[in-house]
Formats: structure tokens, C-alpha cells, sequence
């Protein structure tokens, strides 16, 4: 059992691509392998990070050019924190319009639902505006679990 | 993610492995609306073994299922973790859907 203190930093560049999300996918979990991180944690963030950097990649930008997503995962003092950094338009996920759930299988939108998700399942959403850069942190307590095994 | 199919009588059972995020929830939705299309509208996704869904992911399920309730046909879901039973809860998707504990018992019922 290896213990989520001191810090563990990680970070991985990926282009504003959906294919490239397969990357963070394996980042994360290969983090959450060498650091004993419980396989439901590492879950949850892949699932969040799935929908900030869907987000970003089809809705961030307005020219055809390629640019470059950093993501950074930082391990201390028992919680995991995913930080995407990314050079789109301005956009504060916690202002977003929440997700309008109810109604039939005909009527029902799906809109703001990944938005509602990072709320839901995250223990904190921070968001800043750096420069040109967006830079979004979600926080999740590893609750003093360690992994009983990886997905 | 990966995708495998089995005939049961009428039923077909689709099964499931992985994630259905950004990056396969196109191939899960095509896969799913083009077996509706091509006749086989009695489906039951097997999700046993999902680990998550995303959004896009659901926004499939959801254009699958509009699809075979149109064309008079059946999307029944099965399998699903608690883990996923979460997610299905969080985001208001448990009454939308018909579900089922196991594919032994959507056949039963379906057949």
C-alpha cells in the first residue's frame, strides 16, 4: 500500500482531436495503477475528463488548426486532481445551463448532461481564465481507499 | 470497447465491454440503429461489462431507443453495476429505459 502523500504529478499533451481521448483514458488509468488509486476514483475522472475535453474539442474552437490539451493529474493529501489546460474560447463549466432531465424517451435532451455529470460526481469544480487558457481543475477524495483492483 | 452479438429466437442480445464514451459511443449507436434498420428491432444491450457511460454514450442509447420505438421494435438494457446504476440514476435515465437484472431474464420476459 503506497500512501497518497507526498505529491505525484503527471501530465500528458494531446491534440484537439476525439481520437486522441483514448490517450487520456490510458494516462489516467496507468496513474491510478502506480498509485494505488481506487479503480472507482480513476473512473469517475476518466468519465469527467471525458466530458471537459468533449466539450472543449467540438465546441472550444473556431478554426481548423490544431492545438494542443494539457492535462495534468496531481495526487496529495488523499485527493486526485485533473486539470485540462487548453487555448479554446472562454467557457466557465460551472456557469453552464444545467441539464433539463425528465420527459419521455422522444422528448428528452441530452444537453448540459456531461456539465451535470462533473458536478455531480466530482467533490470540487474550479475554473480560471490564465491568459489565453482555459484551465479547469476537478477534485475527487480518494476516501482513504486504497485500489482492490483496476478496470 | 467492444462489441459482440447473440441470436436468442427473435432476441437479439448485444453485448457490451469497456467504455461507451466520446470515442465509441459513434460505433456503439451505429452498430445498435443499423441492426434496428436491417430488421433486428428486438435488442438487449447487455452491460455487465460498462464500465462507465458518458454523455455521448446516453445521447446514443437514447437515438436507439427513439428508433425502435418508431419502428415498432424493443430496446431493453440489462446488466447494469451499481456503479452504472448510478450514473443511469444521476442522470434521470432509469424510467426512459425498460431494464432488466440479467439477459436471462430480459429473454424470459421479451420472448
Amino acid at each position: 500500500m503506497k500512501s497518497a502523500s507526498p505529491r505525484h504529478k503527471a501530465s500528458l499533451a494531446i491534440n484537439n482531436t476525439i481520437t486522441e481521448m483514448q490517450k487520456v483514458v490510458d494516462f489516467v488509468d496507468q496513474f491510478g495503477a502506480a498509485h494505488d488509486i481506487p479503480a472507482g476514483v480513476t473512473n469517475d475522472v476518466n468519465l469527467c475528463l471525458d466530458e471537459l475535453l468533449n466539450n472543449t474539442i467540438s465546441y472550444g474552437y473556431d478554426d481548423p488548426q490544431p492545438h494542443s490539451i494539457v492535462v495534468n493529474l496531481l495526487l496529495t493529501g488523499g485527493l486526485l486532481a485533473a486539470e485540462v489546460q487548453d487555448d479554446g474560447k472562454p467557457f466557465d463549466l460551472r456557469k453552464a445551463a444545467p441539464a433539463a432531465p425528465g420527459g419521455t424517451l422522444q422528448s428528452r435532451k441530452v444537453g448540459g448532461l456531461g456539465v451535470h455529470f462533473v458536478k455531480a460526481l466530482m467533490d470540487d469544480v474550479a475554473y480560471m481564465r490564465a491568459g489565453r487558457h482555459n484551465v479547469v481543475r476537478i477534485t475527487k477524495k480518494l476516501q482513504g481507499g486504497t485500489a482492490n483492483g483496476h478496470s | 470497447m467492444d462489441i459482440a452479438e447473440q441470436q436468442a429466437g427473435e432476441i437479439t442480445i448485444v453485448e457490451v465491454k469497456g467504455r461507451i464514451d466520446s470515442n465509441t459511443a459513434k460505433a456503439f449507436g451505429e452498430r445498435l440503429t443499423s441492426l434496428i434498420n436491417t430488421g433486428r428491432g428486438r435488442l438487449v444491450v447487455d452491460l455487465k461489462q460498462i464500465i462507465y457511460i458518458s454523455s455521448a454514450g446516453f445521447r446514443a442509447l437514447l437515438v436507439a431507443g427513439r428508433l425502435a420505438d418508431e419502428t415498432k421494435g424493443t430496446l431493453a438494457l440489462c446488466g447494469l453495476s451499481a456503479e452504472l446504476q448510478r450514473l443511469f440514476d444521476l442522470g434521470a435515465f432509469t424510467d426512459l429505459f425498460t431494464i432488466y437484472g440479467s439477459r436471462d431474464e430480459s429473454i424470459a420476459k421479451l420472448t
